[in-house]
């Protein structure tokens, strides 16, 4: 959400909305995520503003990837056509029905192979709230190492763990970005629609 | 002969009450470069106005005017009897509405890919508020009358060239506009179906649509055209009945442009 909105800003017609999320873009895309953990979690508690571990690493992981997010939203938007805007506009849709209507759909289509590869990897990036003692699993197989000493064992089955997460995320994800190229109705009041234009063309053609 | 008369009459009185559009005095630059420079024409209630001329030359923009697509620098504008610019300030209180009764067809038809040939039909429809059973029925009898009711819920990619510009037509028919507005149609399609698509413009014409086409068609501007005009480095060179324009232009420049698209066809 906070990529799609700094993504909208970026692509505004108003230096003073795109500068803002410009700038906010290229400081979290070049600095670590790691660094950025230790900063709300380490770093504000020090300033007086005592984050939990959870809220902590929630909000690392927030700032960060949105950061990322919005980079793919945005040249997805700018990737669609500018005939698409006019043909829209000329239509006399508004901007706001121009963008819900005909840019954001389109967007969204080749938004999505790169945002599988970042929701998977925020997904994995969880690890990194390690260093923070979340009660994550990367914690946890740390506790459970020094209780059993088997760091092989343990951590191949933490391994697991994660890929038995991601792997059916970015596979549902790939499904859906079938799905939409393939051109199937995902709501079901666009079904209704398709099935009623069906029906009426097929007595329309006989 | 008093056909030609007739024809004649209404483009020497810009000032009759049928105008549906009225353009004057329209300059336009970009980048400081004047692209229309005082230009002005009058389409009147179930004429066809065809402009014709180089490319580079004006007669896209001066087409995209009267939807204000493109704003003008300066402009006095009436569409509908209604004044939308005047000087250099846009005065239409409803863009959109204006819009709407103003269609469009694009030389690269501009469908939206991620919607069937019936949804694209719909969609300004829905978004001007008319019902979704009632812009179904507009959207299948108009993709009848271009003669794709049997490809109405195939995506554009999956149309030809032809097909999917007569989508297009379909597509700015939606909403009942007072005038259809075409920049090029049939450039970017093969002889085959630019035979389709002037088809189902001559249609149209001869259902009395009012339409404003910008067109290198030069045989088909003769047949259904009431007024052709010349546009040649942002100004109107010539205009007059296409057996005036066409047949015995007065203007060297027209002639010439004449001489060399004839002999590039």
């Amino acid at each position: 959400m906070l990529g799609l909105a700094l993504a909208l800003l970026r692509v505004s017609k108003h230096r003073v909305m795109r500068w803002p999320a410009a700038i906010y873009t290229e400081l979290f895309k070049n600095v670590p995520l790691l660094a950025i953990i230790f900063v709300t979690y380490f770093g504000l508690a020090s300033v007086g503003l005592r984050l939990g571990v959870f809220e902590a690493g929630s909000l690392s992981l927030v700032v960060f990837y949105a950061a990322y997010l919005s980079e793919i939203f945005r040249s997805a938007i700018s990737g669609v056509h500018a005939g698409q805007q006019e043909a829209s506009e000329a239509l006399g849709l508004g901007r706001v029905s121009t963008f819900t209507h005909v840019i954001f759909p389109q967007a969204l289509r080749s938004a999505l192979p790169g945002t599988n590869t970042m929701f998977v990897d925020l997904l994995k990036s969880t690890s990194l709230l390690v260093t923070i003692s979340a009660a994550e699993l990367m914690s946890q197989g740390r506790l459970i190492t020094s209780a059993t000493f088997r760091a092989l064992e343990v951590y191949l089955v933490i391994a697991a763990i994660y890929f038995v997460l991601c792997y059916p995320l970015s596979q549902g994800l790939l499904w859906l970005e079938r799905r939409i190229r393939a051109g199937v109705p995902l709501t079901p009041g666009r079904r209704r629609r398709l099935r009623a234009a069906k029906a009426l063309l097929k007595g329309a053609v006989a | 002969m008093s056909e030609t008369a007739a024809v004649d009459a209404t483009v020497s009185t810009p000032a009759t009450q049928d105008a549906v559009v009225r353009i004057e005095n329209l300059s336009k630059s970009f980048d400081g470069r004047m692209v229309l420079d005082n230009v002005g024409l009058t389409v009147d209630h179930r004429k066809i106005l065809a402009i014709i001329g180089q490319s580079g030359g004006g007669k896209t923009t001066l087409l995209r005017c009267v939807n204000l697509l493109e704003r003008p620098d300066n402009a006095s504008m009436e569409v509908m009897g209604e004044t939308v610019f005047a000087g250099d300030r846009l005065v239409c209180g409803d863009l959109a509405k204006l819009r709407r009764s103003v269609g469009m067809v694009f030389q690269r038809f501009n469908l939206f890919p991620h919607l069937t040939a019936v949804e694209n039909v719909m969609l300004a429809q829905l978004r001007a508020g008319i019902a979704e059973k009632e812009a179904l029925e507009r959207a299948v009898q108009l993709l009848c009358r271009v003669g794709l009711a049997h490809r109405g819920v195939a995506y554009p990619e999956q149309l030809s060239g032809g097909e999917q510009q007569r989508v297009a037509i379909a597509r700015a028919l939606a909403l009942r506009p007072s005038v259809l507005l075409f920049d090029e149609p049939t450039s970017s399609l093969d002889p085959e179906s630019t035979g389709e698509v002037l088809r189902v413009m001559r249609e149209l014409a001869d259902d009395g649509m009012t339409m404003i086409l910008v067109t290198h068609e030069l045989p088909f501007a003769r047949d259904v055209a009431d007024t052709v005009v010349f546009v040649d480095g942002g100004r109107i060179v010539e205009q007059g009945t296409p057996a005036e324009v066409l047949g015995n232009p007065r203007e060297p420049r027209t002639k010439a442009f004449l001489a060399s698209s004839t002999a590039s066809h």
